[in-house]
């Protein structure tokens, strides 16, 4: 019997599949963290995990807070630091993949983590880049983890933290920019972007949701194949390695 | 010659108006007692840098003795966000000069290495870049790559006056030891014109030359040492202790309004004498004793 699972395991299982074996990660904690070791302890066992305040290769034994809680940091291969991880590893071209979420993201994978509002008018100020500017700069290929609603899918976004493919086009590369968003993951479907207009583009769609119930969520309209499959399923194998080993105590997955 | 001292004496060595560089990072090794000392005894108008904004940055912002922040953004992690910190933005109260993580590490990386500037990857085709150009005074411009012909933009190297680094071990020159991952330390220290550590504890130079490839501060870049446990509470010092999460949620709590942090800010910083004083406030030893790190662990 498949085992019933949630929104935020399906999305989790479709970022872990995004990852091949023998790449290097760059994560934030949350839901890219459970991607991440899903795929390590699955189909990826030589995948490099990095966490930018200078830790490799972590192998926690209890969920932590955030990336300054050593409980994330415990048996970790290497603890350096900004340099090391952003610097020699990120910026020297050696990241395949980083992960990235946000309170905003624009149909061409600009992302908002700074403010909410007019930024020469009334906003709320949020938390900023960290890492993030500098792995969507950086990064070979990037992928987004995202809630589907249409506050945070929009047409204009308050301001860009970190870019994704610009105002389209090759205009990232003409900013001097390498890789880009090559995924957005959301609670109700997947995005890849179009090859030339760099327009986020429907790849699937998650069981139990309609074309409509996707599409009425988002404030744009993405750019739709002739056909959009379902997306598949987390395996029971994958669902049970998520709660009895990876997050036991729901930390990350909500 | 020592340069051991009280933590009265490091901080009165700081004069309004100086740019402070801090050691935290969200919620971990956060220079606590070193900020609540800088608000008692009413030092304004610093100019505070790091990496990732922290809980020691946010309780000064809060504290009303910042001007000028350069940072990468930040939070307190599941706690909530810097709340002092994005007032001041959101009210214009508080200068800030807000970049990437890397950039801030760049800037620290050439002060270090005594460079000019540092082209970087990063920033371009963002908001981070255009509100940093939009300054008079901009700390960054463009360059042509003079091999290549490609264009970079560069970045000026930041030049604090003083780095405070809360580390866990330090002899009395200065020599100190950071357990645990270093995020901007390393070249905060270097591009600071001299550095105060605070350490959980002192030893003997004996102790520190038995393992000299642990030291990541040397002590020729110290001015001074002090002495203090559980100076980074409510924050945390891997191998030491663990952060006290209920005093943490308490800040949050207080940072809520300006007139409830005043009330903390009573509560927890003027209504000590000192940081003694301030581990009594907060259950002494008895509480402070549950918070200590598991050996094998870490935390």
């Amino acid at each position: 019997m498949d085992l019933e699972y949630t929104p935020s395991e399906l999305m989790a299982t479709a970022g872990a599949r995004e990852l091949q074996d023998g790449e290097v990660v760059a994560v934030g904690l949350g839901l890219p963290v459970v991607a991440t070791f899903l795929a390590k302890q699955t189909h990826a066992p030589n995948i490099t995990i990095l966490f930018e305040l200078g830790v490799i290769n972590p192998e926690p034994v209890h969920c932590g807070v955030g990336l300054a809680d050593p409980r994330v940091w415990y048996r970790a291969n290497v603890l350096s630091s900004f340099v090391d991880i952003l610097g020699a590893i990120l910026h020297r071209g050696r990241v395949d993949v980083g992960f990235l979420g946000g309170l905003e993201v624009d149909p061409y994978g600009n992302l908002n983590t700074t403010l909410l509002g007019d930024p020469r008018g009334t906003f709320r100020h949020m938390v900023g880049s960290g890492g993030a500017n500098d792995i969507a700069s950086c990064a070979q290929r990037t992928i987004i983890i995202m809630r589907h609603e249409a506050r945070k899918l929009k047409r204009a976004i308050s301001f860009v933290t970190s870019p994704g493919y610009i105002s389209g086009g090759d205009s990232r590369a003409q900013a001097g920019l390498r890789g880009g968003p090559s995924r957005v993951i959301t609670d109700k479907a997947i995005f890849c972007f179009h090859p030339e207009t760099k327009q986020m583009m429907l790849m699937s769609i998650h069981p139990g949701n309609t074309l409509d119930d996707v599409l009425g969520t988002m404030g744009f309209a993405p750019i739709l194949p002739q056909h959009v499959p379902f997306t598949d399923p987390p395996t029971n194998d994958q669902v049970r390695l998520i709660r009895d080993v990876i997050d036991p105590k729901r930390m990350y997955m909500g | 010659m020592t340069k051991v001292t009280t933590l009265v004496e490091a901080v009165a060595s700081i004069p309004s108006g100086a740019h402070v560089a801090l050691s935290g990072f969200a919620i971990t090794r956060c220079t606590m007692a070193f900020a609540r000392e800088v608000i008692r005894q009413g030092i304004r108008g610093l100019t505070v840098s790091q990496c990732v904004g922290a809980m020691d940055a946010d309780l000064l912002v809060g504290g009303g003795a910042v001007e000028r922040l350069i940072y990468g953004g930040g939070s307190l992690d599941r706690f909530g966000r810097l709340a002092s910190v994005n007032r001041g933005i959101e009210d214009g109260s508080l200068v800030v000069e807000e970049y990437s993580s890397l950039s801030i590490a760049f800037r620290y990386l050439a002060g270090s290495l005594g460079l000019p500037f540092i082209p970087i990857r990063s920033l371009r085709g963002s908001d981070l870049m255009r509100r940093i150009e939009e300054r008079t005074g901009s700390d960054i411009a463009a360059v042509t790559d003079p091999f290549t012909g490609e264009s970079w933009p560069v970045l000026k190297p930041l030049l604090p006056d003083v780095a405070v680094v809360q580390v866990q071990v330090a002899d009395a020159q200065g020599n100190a030891w950071i357990m645990g991952p270093r995020w901007d330390n390393t070249e905060q220290v270097r591009a600071s014109q001299r550095t105060i550590v605070i350490a959980e504890r002192v030893v003997s130079g004996d102790m520190i030359r038995q393992d000299p490839e642990r030291t990541i501060i040397p002590g020729m870049l110290v001015s001074h040492v002090v002495e203090l446990p559980f100076a980074a509470h409510p924050t945390s010092v891997y191998r030491e202790y663990d952060y006290d999460a209920e005093q943490i949620e308490s800040y949050v709590e207080a940072s809520r309004t300006p007139e409830a942090f005043q009330t903390y800010l009573d509560q927890y910083v003027y209504g000590v004498k000192d940081h003694w004083d301030y581990l009594d406030k907060v259950g002494g030893e008895r509480r402070l004793s549950r918070l200590r790190a598991d050996l094998v662990l870490g935390y």
